[in-house]
């Protein structure tokens, strides 16, 4: 939820996470990453589908922030979503290059954040 | 032409709206102006910083006091 401390000359940071919630352990892995980053205060959550779907605010706020953007998986679909808008990370993160396995389990999710954090962080 | 500032009413605001009126006058285009305070609104948009600016429902600019001139452009 956005508040109004959140925007509006608050001088707050401008940093934003993005994660590819993608349909494999390392996708989900990269959602929840979002979400722990969030949690931390390292950057807000925000919708990478907005983008794709190239919906005009989510566009023009991903333009105006630091964005650290997490990818599950080589296939890049976050970096290519940023690429077809010529928006450059200040950061990217690819789940399976932090030594995560790709794959369709998604019972081990839990702990593989942990990892994935451990390395990031 | 619809144009919307997107923030919750702080200077900066007033001041891109001063420029998008100031704007459309010069450009001698139609246009209304609102001002979209609601933050539940303004999240409408995605917008996640203000001031914002939309011009016919779209968002031009997030997070900046765009000048005169930068305006002029958009419309």
């Amino acid at each position: 939820m956005l508040e109004e401390k959140d925007i509006c000359c608050s001088g707050n940071t401008n940093s934003l996470v993005l994660g590819c919630a993608g349909g494999s352990n390392v996708g989900q892995i990269a959602n929840r990453v979002m979400i722990e980053l969030d949690k931390k205060g390292i950057g807000r959550a925000y919708c990478l589908a907005g983008i794709g779907a190239n919906l005009s605010g989510f566009v023009e706020s991903a333009k105006a922030a630091n964005v650290i953007l997490v990818d599950g998986c080589p296939v890049g679909c976050g970096k290519k979503i940023f690429e077809n808008h010529s928006i450059t990370p200040a950061r990217y993160i690819v789940i399976t290059e932090l030594g995560i396995e790709k794959n369709h389990n998604f019972d081990s999710v839990e702990a593989e954040v942990e990892v994935a954090l451990q390395k990031i962080l | 032409m619809k144009i919307q500032i997107l923030g919750t009413g702080c200077a900066k605001c007033i001041k891109l709206t001063e420029n998008a009126e100031k704007a459309a006058k010069e450009e001698g285009v139609s246009y209304e102006i609102e001002k979209v305070t609601d933050i539940n609104k303004i999240m409408e948009f995605g917008v996640m910083f203000t001031p914002g600016i939309a011009i016919d429902g779209e968002v031009k600019s997030v997070g900046k006091v765009l000048s005169v001139e930068d305006i002029k452009k958009m419309l």
